[in-house]
């Protein structure tokens, strides 16, 4: 704490970044709790209603399906963008020339929009017409594994996963790359005379050492992920039945096509109550391994 | 969150980088395997947007009929010269420009205005507020739709570019605070007691001292959002109402036609056009922002 | 900005504050929707319509021509087109507008559940009762404003086009199967075994866009009970267990298993399913005449330009519908906000409407009205001429689209379980469960109830 900081100037820093905040974020969770307590179509008069729309979440089977495939969808993320982090990162860290261009060519595909992602990995999965993705499998010789990935109930919600995945893996190298040449070299050769492989290394020394960032992306990337929502809208929609709905394109299509607002909010309070959960696991887990 | 501070304060990421530490043989079959691997992934990140330029100079038909992975048999300009005819390219790039400046404009600004009250100023509660912004980094903006609607319809900014701006500003300001926050940690205390010594005040300070340090912090902050608040699609498709205000993401569904129909060619050629700016800005400021979000994060 | 307009904005902003304060409360926006001649002198203000068409179509491109000759009479008039093709996107915006009571004068809409509330809210303006005032009610074709009404035949949407829906097939490709046209609608699945059995993707379906799959939900029920199923459907007053529902569920799960549609094909979007037909690939191809440009014209690829026919929605032995009576849209119709009427929208609206039917059906599109020709376009195919004289002659009874009068929860539900019902992913039993389960619980009140 400075010495010289006054009420008044702890104030002028403070209430601009928090008014915002308070208008823009605040409110509109407040809004949303209130309204969940509500039956409102928009148009009619609301009615109250309690609890009702909390009892219906609870019997809901849609939502239900919505929330196993979040959890799924969380998944996958999670490994292709974490797990495709971290070996990747590795993999920067033993080449040596080309560093910089890979690090900008693994990072490109974070500029590009999710409209245009959207539409590339359509014709990505597409069957008739035959997509790349068929189209490889069918070159190669393994034709038995050609489907239309989209239309396939048990290989959507993957299908739709993998895009996001795909697109972040390059932010989150580049971060657990940076952590990774932190860690001393001395410790490493150290190790290394005390004859540890390189997989012990890694995990006596190098990743104990990258925990802490690995809390901040393992963070960052569980909220982006329960956060998902444009690739599998623009994607299926939510089909083929309910294969690939998360939570987030149910509460959407809940709003904005029943205009049940109510009901909406009612699963906006419950976003807002999983992430809270998600991040408490996390740093539940992360850290009592740090301690254990 | 405070747990998440790495220890190595010592190792600058901006050394040259050290010899790989398993490089006792150099023409080993891993090494081989690992740089093989990493052209491999390179060019799974790349093609696609390659594949998005080659599709915008294919015929119609040939994209229609042929293989749409294939090479093109000719090369046309005519989406492109579609792309402009039927959209309005110039001024979705003029909007998204605004909006994107505007938000990061207040993201920098505020986020380093509540870092610096919360890290460097400190006062009583200050664990409550910056609690209440780790809130902000949880929720997912969808929640904010129907209420801000409903907000902006009463006060009248429906329709305009401070309704795009306020709430993309504001989900991104708790992960600005933050990172801001914990770059602030790294300034040392005996700078801030020296200049306060000298008669200094908060203000002086932060124009003088915290500001000027912390220009690496910014460009991340600025990279990191520019991305996403130059591609959202859910706040501007909610609160634009007319065509003078659409931005990029919008301005694409003007190529989506009556039931669903869509002209591929041209909605590619409008794509290939509005990443080019993002684009060229990346590929500028590329060694900045990856220096940004290595420190960045890894201080964070 | 004139007082009364300033009294509007400040009236419909009041009654926005109440409506959110409140939520919803009671808002007290009755507007008078008989009052189709205001009082007072035209004063020239802009006009803003929220549409849902396609940015460069034909209605827009005439729609701004008509415009601007009124502008110039009218100084400070204007128009303001706000467009938003993609539907789902457009029914957000017209949604969240309404509930922000933020409708500008004119917005499309559809006969919903939801258009319905607004109606009977007062928030749109009887357009029977305006047609009628402007004498022009009779201009149009009664099909084109029958597929406009509520289920109670009021009328509160004015159609701008008119449309029929045909079953396009490629004739080469029937010959090399050795098939002819279905014969009834029981046959389709028949027909589609044997055009599997030669290579030939039978039919080819846009299953993004969900609605397209939703027609042929409609066929069976249409050609087994006529158009009143759908209606009793919407407010549970039937079942899909009832014998034309089940007509539907089991002619669907046939196609399905005759491999009807092409692999993946809920995935399969507008422009690609399309070019499955008119490359050749596909045989049968389910559109309306609004792609005549596309499937009767020199243009086509010249493969396939002679091969093009259409066949009509086949009729079943015994049917109580006709032959000729099959879908045949208006298209989404466009509401008069009643909140906002005033002598120039009035004023307005009378020049547009007597003039668009005249310069619309001079872009080759079919008028809503009967009083204009269509002009043949210059690289159109005999087939332009033939499409064209079919609708003219489309029977009585409307096929209605199920997802026009389905509740939006039941309807996306449908949508979503069709898709897994036609791939064999959910049997019938437990599909027509489903959906008559979530239809009990989302049936809207039946008005007057």
């Amino acid at each position: 704490m400075l010495p010289y900081r006054s009420r008044l100037s702890v104030a002028v820093f403070l209430v601009p970044p928090l008014a915002l905040y308070a208008v823009a974020v605040l409110l509109p969770i407040g809004q949303s709790l209130f309204l969940s307590l509500f039956s409102w179509d928009g148009i009619t008069d609301s009615q109250f209603v309690g609890l009702d729309n909390y009892r219906h979440l609870l019997t809901d089977g849609v939502f239900w399906r919505a929330f196993a495939n979040s959890l799924g969808y969380l998944v996958i993320c999670l490994v292709l963008q974490l797990g495709g982090a971290l070996a990747i990162a590795c993999l920067l860290t033993s080449i040596r020339r080309w560093r910089e261009v890979f690090k900008v060519l693994y990072l490109l595909p974070a500029v590009i929009s999710t409209v245009a992602i959207a539409f590339l990995f359509a014709r990505i999965y597409s069957v008739e017409p035959e997509g790349l993705l068929n189209g490889v499998l069918g070159a190669v010789g393994l034709d038995a594994l050609q489907r239309p990935w989209l239309s396939d109930v048990s290989t959507v919600l993957a299908a739709v996963s993998a895009p996001e995945g795909w697109r972040f893996v390059g932010l989150y190298t580049i971060i657990v790359y940076a952590a990774l040449l932190a860690v001393p070299r001395d410790l490493q050769e150290a190790a290394a005379l005390d004859g540890a492989n390189a997989w012990q290394i890694f995990w006596r020394i190098r990743f104990p050492y990258i925990r802490p960032v690995w809390i901040t992306t393992t963070i960052m990337a569980t909220t982006y992920a329960l956060r998902g929502f444009d690739i599998p809208y623009l994607l299926t929609g939510g089909g083929p039945g309910q294969s690939s709905e998360l939570v987030t394109t149910y509460m959407y299509k809940t709003a904005f096509t029943s205009t049940n607002y109510g009901y909406a909010s009612t699963i906006s309070v419950f976003i807002v109550v999983e992430c809270l959960v998600a991040v408490g696991l996390i740093l539940l887990v992360l850290r009592r391994e740090k301690t254990a | 969150m405070t747990t998440t501070i790495a220890p190595a304060r010592t190792s600058s990421v901006d050394a040259p980088p050290p010899p790989a530490p398993s490089a006792q043989h150099r023409r080993s079959p891993a090494r081989i395997v690992s740089r093989v691997l990493v052209v491999l992934i390179a060019m799974v990140q790349v093609y696609p947007l390659l594949w998005l330029f080659v599709t915008s100079v294919r015929p119609e038909r040939d994209f229609a009929s042929g293989n749409p992975f294939g090479i093109p048999g000719s090369i046309t300009w005519d989406n492109y010269a579609r792309a402009f005819d039927q959209g309005h390219l110039g001024q979705n790039i003029l909007n998204s420009l605004i909006v994107t400046a505007g938000a990061i404009a207040l993201i920098v600004v505020l986020g380093m205005m509540g870092a610096y009250a919360l890290q460097v100023l400190g006062f009583r509660g200050s664990r409550a507020v910056r609690a209440l912004f780790l809130l902000g980094i949880v929720v997912p903006v969808q929640i904010a739709l129907v209420p801000l609607f409903i907000d902006y319809s009463r006060v009248g900014l429906l329709d305009t570019y401070p309704s795009m701006i306020i709430p993309l500003a504001a989900f991104a300001l708790p992960m600005s605070i933050y990172l801001f926050s914990s770059f602030f940690e790294y300034i040392p205390r005996e700078t801030y007691e020296a200049a306060s010594m000298d008669g200094a005040g908060p203000y002086r300070i932060f124009a003088r001292i915290t500001l000027p340090l912390s220009l690496n912090t910014v460009v991340t902050v600025v990279m990191v959002n520019a991305i996403f608040i130059w591609n959202d699609f859910i706040f501007a498709n909610t609160f634009v109402l007319s065509e003078g205000r659409k931005t990029i993401p919008l301005g694409l569904q003007n190529y989506i036609g009556a039931m669903g129909k869509v002209d591929w060619t041209a909605t590619f050629a409008a794509v290939c056009v509005t990443v080019t700016p993002l684009l060229l800005v990346f590929l500028v400021l590329n060694r900045a922002m990856i220096y940004g979000l290595e420190s960045g994060a890894n201080k964070g | 900005m004139s007082a009364a307009r300033t009294t509007r904005r400040l009236r419909a902003g009041l009654a926005a504050v109440a409506a959110v304060a409140s939520l919803g409360a009671c808002s007290g926006v009755r507007g008078d929707s008989g009052a189709v001649t205001p009082p007072g002198e035209v004063k020239a203000h802009p006009v803003t319509w929220l549409l849902s068409r396609p940015a460069d179509g034909a209605t827009i491109t005439v729609m701004k021509q008509i415009a601007a000759d009124y502008a110039k009479n009218h100084p400070g008039f204007e128009l303001n087109l706000i467009t938003t093709p993609d539907r789902p996107s457009y029914i957000q915006k017209f949604e969240t507008l309404a509930a922000a009571n933020k409708l500008p004068e004119f917005f499309d809409t559809d006969a919903t559940p939801f258009a319905q509330k607004l109606a009977s809210q007062g928030r749109m303006l009887d357009v029977s009762k305006l047609l009628r005032s402007y004498g022009i009610y009779d201009d149009y074709r009664p099909i084109a404003l029958n597929y406009q009404r509520f289920d109670d035949g009021r009328l509160y949407t004015i159609p701008f086009e008119y449309q029929a829906e045909y079953f396009f097939y490629n004739k080469a490709l029937f010959a090399k199967a050795g098939v002819t046209v279905p014969r009834t609608l029981n046959d389709l699945p028949a027909t589609c075994t044997a055009l599997r059995k030669a290579g030939i993707t039978p039919i080819a379906l846009d299953g993004q866009d969900q609605w397209p799959l939703e027609r042929y939900a409609a066929y069976p029920a249409f050609r087994a009970a006529g158009p009143s199923y759908i209606t009793k459907l919407k407010y549970d007053d039937a079942s899909l267990a009832d014998p034309p529902g089940q007509a539907t569920v089991t002619w669907l799960a046939a196609l399905g298993k005759a491999g009807c549609f092409q692999s993946g094909f809920s995935a399969t979007g507008y422009a690609d399913a399309q070019n499955l037909f008119t490359s050749g690939k596909a045989a049968i191809y389910n559109i309306g005449t609004w792609e005549l440009p596309s499937l009767a014209t020199s243009k086509l690829d010249p493969k396939v330009r002679q091969d093009v026919d259409f066949f009509t929605l086949p009729n079943n032995p015994g049917s109580p519908t006709a032959d000729n009576e099959f879908v045949a849209p208006s298209g989404i119709g466009m509401a008069v906000n009643s909140l906002t009427f005033d002598p120039l929208v009035r004023d307005f609206l009378q020049l547009a409407l007597t003039r668009y039917p005249s310069l619309y059906a001079a872009t080759g599109a079919l008028s809503p009205t009967t009083n204009v020709t269509t002009t043949i376009p210059k690289d159109a195919t005999p087939l332009y001429r033939k499409a064209l004289d079919q609708a003219a002659r489309v029977g009585p009874q409307l096929v209605m689209p199920w997802d026009t009068q389905l509740d939006p929860t039941s309807n996306t539900r449908l949508q979503q379980d069709l898709v897994l019902l036609v791939q064999g992913d959910q049997s019938a039993g437990s599909f027509t469960q489903k959906i008559d389960r979530t239809i009990a619980q989302n049936a809207p009140k039946k008005p007057g109830k």
